[in-house]
């Protein structure tokens, strides 16, 4: 009975959500303090509930569409980690978005939409199978529409009318891969290793591998992957707590969370290691890592240039989960974790700058380092996470996929670190820049101009700070994370 | 955890206290200063107990993904102790140094920082920690080359930092490779881990070692990847040139020692190759350095030969085999001499630059005149460098020199090398060839030397007034600068007289660590030995005269006294370049020039003409299905249903006229002869009269016709026959309910 609280996370946000949209509240102060106290409510109980192990062995059925398909949520390791992960964001990033958007003039459906997305993702989190992943991949589409939308300028409409197309677009391959795996698995319930019919179809081993690769890019359009990845930059006209939160971290996690289920839960590693599929989708995930970093460098929007990094360390997720290995699983899984916290705490840098300062481009940042000490400490801590430097927790996870992908022992390998290695360098230019710009601006600068600029306050330092300690924490000491990520991979969890 | 603690102190020390100054210094300018000298001094001693109390280890397992190891043994301990030593020596000199500079709390938060990561560099005992500490090592040193912020500055400290991040970068990639084929990064097991390898992986070896000897060559200044260092040490705080020069290309060479002698331990390849690059970098360094007329400029190409000098060593080491025990000590001996020198050089360039603000040779002229002192530390440090017999210098060049002697002459001894199980390489013009260029090059060191002193310290400036303020200028150094200076430069001619006591020592405990035994006995001052040394000496003599006092400089109009005046001229070709000829314009205009057109193309195409094409596919057949399917039997649809109901429509009429004509007909019967309209007519005169007018009777007449006549059609219509049985029925209705 205790397994139905595992509801609870996933309807508490949605209903709150609700509740905003039409609360007459007048109050702004206790309007947004009782929603960061829902979300904070929610984020206890999804970490309880994770350390408890409530209904990692049954799960919980929704609802049940026919005798067959049934919606569930079952906590399995993987699942743990990205729940674990956003729970662990979600909080921080609202206390930031109050600061963010105290001038905004729509803060209660920004707010709303932002709660129920919370809700959503954690559904995305907690699915036991492919359909309720599905179910709650489309709605994560539909609830962070008008997150997008959000300024109902030119720029947004566009964008957000980018990103809708786009993503139900994808989402009809991954319908496709869905009903593959429904037709010739008989279950979608996830299983480490694949679903066991699936794997024993031999003779259409060629269609399934097709559709493998069509589901995938299906799933990839949230994950950014090249050729779909288009929208993720235009996306970035929308409030900063939104592109940090939602579009480094939880779309387009979501997507490559997806992505990870569908190869190590539903088709299996060992069906697809070695295929045509396999060095198809890597090799797709390869060039957007390649596309991605040269983009960014080239980009002179602060948050676009962010935007293009993640399009590249999505696709570093996406690689270790080509490797199609234990090694690649886990390498991918400390990548989703790792890069959520410095991507998130590198837009919320640049989200600060934008919002104390208004500079929106790279070549506007000289000597504010020395004006904004905090935000441009964190930036660079970020930065050089990014690239790889060691002793931060960027420097780990880039290790990990260069292991993973070596142990393979293949060309692909060999290719895949090289790619890794040529993104850095481009992760270190493109973040470096700005890092130089902001801190040395050069002899006989005037500072001037900036002396009403000032860090901000401390619901936006908050967040930014401890992502940064975060950062710093991990790279010297991974070892419980790391330990936790292999027992996973390995199925153990 | 487990080891000696100290050894971790010896790395964290610094770096706490690097945040320690830098919070001291937001308040107290001159106890920063203090704290920061205390600490290097600190630093120094821990590190010197260290190697005292003998070889200690420590392992922090789980720290960056991997383990930390720290080591303090033989090399390392030596090497630990100068860079303790030569931080020491550069802080003490900051304070007067940096008296005017802003900044400063920077300065030594990175300097500071810098310290402990070198230091764990030179402990490291695996190359993954050796690797992290590089990394540190790069990022922190960075700063220093930016920190005067002027454009040169921001420019070298670019190129700096593009080195460092691609040569880490290609270093870490060896490191997979090597990880992926060894199984270890641990120096110790390497060697047997390696050896298994070798038979079955051995190209992988080979490209493992050679990215990361470029990263660490990066770091060393090795050609090619020496574009950093002309640049990055002229522009840089002259302490910090010092450091750089001194103390942080030797930790390049460091790792390029640790992959040569772990891994490719006696492999003549391998030390053909190095050998090679270390000749190249060697000759153009110097030639760099001769034609350079910059004070400073010079030092720094000076360190990149002094750099080509220790890689030949390292190259002769694998060559030579069971052999090397020459090139073993001759290349440590030449990587402490070189630190050394350069730390005591670059302090007096420093000198130079915090009295002058300017290194250019034409403007600093003659500013050493009268100061004996200072010239006494200059010239240390240049009869080190060049090599001359009784300074330490000579004897590093000397052992190197003859390494490669040695080598030339196993190939008129092919019995013995093959006896002691050497496979030769090369052949002896190329070694002879080698030679010569080796003492070439100790010429050329001779003879640029040469030229700063002659510059500096004897010539006298063209404008005798400026020569005048030099004289005068007697207050050119505080006691602190003057002790580090001295000290730097007293310590270069106790090693080279007494080479038994000091330099032998220092060999003897570092060659353990190119796994060296046993070393035979050399004397120093022998006939042999010397000739090489004057040979270069001569070498040097001569192109200073013929060449450097000819060729590099000109004639400048004669002053008033009639007296012509030579100026030095750089007549180094300025698009002889690497860095501004081939690198800057691959990395910055043809790499993104290319591949961000490729994105922008596939950016707009992959996903634009498909997408297009798709549309206009779907689109016509869209169009197609519009017109021909769903259109055509719409239309025939709407006209069927139309006409039926327009049909229906009229149906009821139809019936209506039907009824009309036939049953329904209406009578034609005569019209009545009767008074119609007495009433009408009757109400019309009334009212004309009340009105006076005489429209109404006609008016009201016709109502009265109309009434009437629609009445009739009412009676007589079907409508009204229908309205009469609906009435009927209605009236039953009524009888039947209520009566």
């Amino acid at each position: 009975m205790i397994d139905y609280l595992l509801v609870i996370p996933v309807l508490l946000p949605l209903a709150a959500g609700g509740i905003m949209l039409l609360s007459p509240a007048k109050n702004r102060k206790l309007f947004l303090w009782s929603a960061e106290t829902v979300v904070v409510i929610n984020s206890i109980l999804v970490w309880a509930l994770l350390l408890t192990g409530t209904g990692r062995e049954n799960g919980v059925v929704l609802l049940h569409l026919s005798p067959e398909l049934k919606v569930i949520l079952r906590p399995d390791g993987t699942g743990s980690v990205f729940a674990g992960l956003v729970a662990f964001l979600w909080p921080l990033a609202m206390l930031y978005a109050f600061e963010y958007m105290e001038h905004d003039i729509r803060q209660r459906s920004f707010f709303a939409f932002y709660v129920m997305t919370y809700g959503v993702t954690l559904g995305i989190a907690l699915s036991g199978s492919l359909l309720s992943l599905y179910l709650f991949y489309e709605m994560l589409t539909l609830v962070t529409f008008p997150l997008v939308l959000h300024y109902r300028d030119a720029d947004s409409r566009k964008a957000a009318r980018k990103y809708l197309y786009y993503s139900i677009g994808g989402a009809a391959f991954g319908f496709l891969g869905l009903v593959f795996v429904l037709s010739v698995g008989g279950s979608s319930d996830f299983v480490q290793g694949g679903v066991p019919a699936l794997r024993e179809a031999v003779e259409s081993r060629d269609l399934l591998l097709l559709i493998y690769v069509l589901a995938f890019a299906g799933f990839g359009v949230k994950a950014a992957l090249f050729p779909v990845q288009k929208w993720l930059p235009s996306a970035s006209v929308a409030p900063t707590p939104v592109t940090a939160l939602l579009h480094a971290v939880a779309v387009v996690k979501a997507g490559a969370f997806a992505i990870i289920r569908l190869t190590y839960f539903s088709f299996g590693p060992d069906m697809l290691r070695g295929t045509w599929a396999q060095y198809t989708v890597g090799g797709l995930a390869l060039f957007t890592i390649a596309y991605g970093s040269t983009m960014a460098c080239k980009e002179i929007h602060f948050k676009k240039r962010l935007a293009y990094s993640t399009i590249a360390n999505l696709s570093y997720v996406l690689m270790g989960c080509c490797m199609m290995s234990e090694a690649g699983l886990f390498a991918a899984l400390s990548h989703l974790v790792i890069h959520a916290i410095m991507k998130i705490c590198a837009f919320f840098c640049a989200g600060a700058v934008m919002h104390k300062a208004d500079r929106h481009h790279v070549y506007e940042l000289n000597g504010l380092g020395r004006r904004m000490p905090v935000t441009f400490a964190c930036f660079t801590i970020a930065g050089l996470s990014l690239t790889g430097m060691p002793l931060f927790a960027g420097f780990i996870s880039k290790w990990n996929l260069a292991m993973a992908a070596l142990t393979e022992g293949t060309v692909f390998g060999i290719i895949a670190v090289c790619v890794l290695l040529y993104s850095a360098l481009m992760t270190g230019i493109y973040m470096m820049t700005v890092v130089v710009r902001a801190y040395f601006p050069g002899r006989g600068f005037d500072y001037n101009t900036l002396k009403e600029i000032r860090d901000p306050t401390w619901r936006m330092l908050l967040p930014i700070g401890l992502f940064a300690a975060l950062l710093i924490l991990l790279g010297v000491w991974s070892g419980p994370l790391m330990n936790f990520l292999t027992a996973v991979a390995k199925g153990v969890l | 955890m487990s080891g000696n603690l100290l050894l971790l102190a010896a790395v964290l020390w610094p770096m706490a206290a690097a945040f320690i100054s830098y919070f001291i210094g937001r308040f107290r300018k001159t106890a920063r200063n203090r704290f920061t000298v205390g600490a290097t001094v600190s630093e120094f001693l821990i590190l010197l107990i260290l190697m005292l109390t003998g070889d200690s280890s420590f392992s922090l397992p789980k720290i960056c993904g991997m383990s930390l190891e720290l080591q303090m043994d033989g090399f390392r301990a030596l090497y630990g102790c100068i860079a303790g030593f030569m931080w020491m020596m550069t802080t003490l000199f900051s304070g007067e140094y940096f008296g005017h500079y802003r900044n400063r709390n920077r300065y030594y938060l990175f300097l500071l920082m810098t310290l402990g990561a070198t230091v764990g560099v030179f402990l490291s005992a695996d190359l993954f920690t050796t690797f992290i500490f590089f990394e540190i090592m790069s990022f922190t040193s960075y700063v220093w080359v930016l920190h005067d912020e002027k454009p040169a500055a921001l420019r070298a400290a670019e190129t700096y930092l593009a080195v460092a991040v691609i040569g880490g970068m290609v270093m870490l990639m060896g490191l997979f490779l090597l990880y992926n084929a060894a199984g270890t990064l641990r120096m110790e097991e390497l060697l047997s881990a390696t050896r298994t390898a070798w038979e079955t992986d051995r190209k992988t070896l080979y490209l493992a070692g050679a990215l990361m000897v470029f990263g660490f060559g990066a770091k060393a200044g090795m050609f090619p990847l020496h574009i950093w260092l002309p640049k990055a040490h002229p522009v840089a705080p002259a302490p910090a040139s010092a450091l750089l020069s001194g103390i942080l290309t030797k930790s390049g060479i460091f790792g390029i020692l640790a992959v040569t002698c772990n891994i490719f331990l006696h492999d003549p390849t391998w030390g053909m190759a190095i050998l090679l690059l270390g000749t190249v970098t060697m000759f153009g360094g110097a030639l760099l350095a001769v034609f350079s007329i910059d004070f400073k400029r010079t030092l720094a190409c000076s360190s990149m030969s002094q750099i080509g000098f220790i890689l030949v060593g390292v190259g002769m080491q694998c060559l030579l085999g069971e052999l090397n025990s020459l090139a073993v000590r001759g290349t440590v001996l030449h990587m402490v001499n070189h630190s050394l020198i350069k730390l005591d050089l670059f302090m007096v360039a420093g000198v130079i630059y915090m009295n002058l603000h300017q290194l250019d040779l034409n403007r600093i002229r003659g500013f050493g005149r009268k100061k004996p002192l200072l010239m006494a530390c200059f010239l240390m440090g240049a009869l080190g460098i060049g090599g001359i017999p009784l300074w330490n210098g000579y004897i590093s060049k000397t052992l190197l020199h003859e390494s490669i002697v040695e080598y030339a002459e196993l190939f008129e001894n092919l019995a013995e090398a093959e006896e002691m199980g050497i496979r030769l390489m090369g052949s002896y013009g190329l070694m002879k060839g080698i030679e010569w260029v080796f003492l070439i090059s100790g010429g050329m060191t001779v003879a640029y030397m040469l030229k700063l002193f002659i510059c500096v310290f004897l010539e006298s400036n063209s404008d005798e007034e400026v020569q005048k303020k030099y004289d005068n200028k007697k207050e050119y150094w505080n006691i602190f600068s003057r002790i580090a200076i001295c000290g730097s430069a007293a310590v270069l001619p106790v090693m080279g007289m007494l080479p038994g006591l000091t330099m032998n020592k220092m060999a003897d405990m570092a060659q353990s660590f190119m796994h060296l035994e046993h070393a035979h006995e050399v004397h120093y001052f022998t006939w042999t030995n010397l000739k090489g040394g004057l040979i270069s000496i001569g070498i040097g003599v001569a192109l200073y005269f013929g060449v450097i006092r000819t060729l590099l400089m000109k004639k400048t109009a004669a002053n008033k006294d009639g007296k012509v005046l030579r100026e030095y001229v750089d007549r180094w070709p300025a698009w002889l370049d690497l860095e501004n000829g081939v690198y800057r314009p691959l990395i910055q205009v043809w790499i993104p020039r290319i591949l961000g057109a490729v994105c922008g193309f596939l950016d707009k195409y992959i996903i634009h003409i498909p997408l297009k094409v798709f549309m206009s596919v779907t689109g016509s057949v869209a169009a197609v299905l519009d017109k021909y399917i769903i259109e055509l039997p719409m239309k025939v649809f709407n006209s069927v249903t139309a006409a039926a109901v327009r049909g229906m429509d009229q149906m009821a009429d139809g019936i209506i006229l039907l009824a009309r004509k036939t049953t329904h007909r209406q009578i034609l019967t005569m019209e009545k002869e009767d008074i119609r309209d007495e009433a009408a007519v009757k109400t019309g005169r009334f009212l004309d009269k009340v009105t006076r007018k005489t429209t109404h009777v006609a008016s009201l007449v016709e109502l009265e016709e109309r009434v009437s006549r629609t009445d009739s059609i009412i009676r007589s219509g079907l409508s009204f026959g229908l309205l009469m049985a609906v009435l009927g029925l209605i009236v039953i209705l009524l009888y039947i309910l209520f009566v």
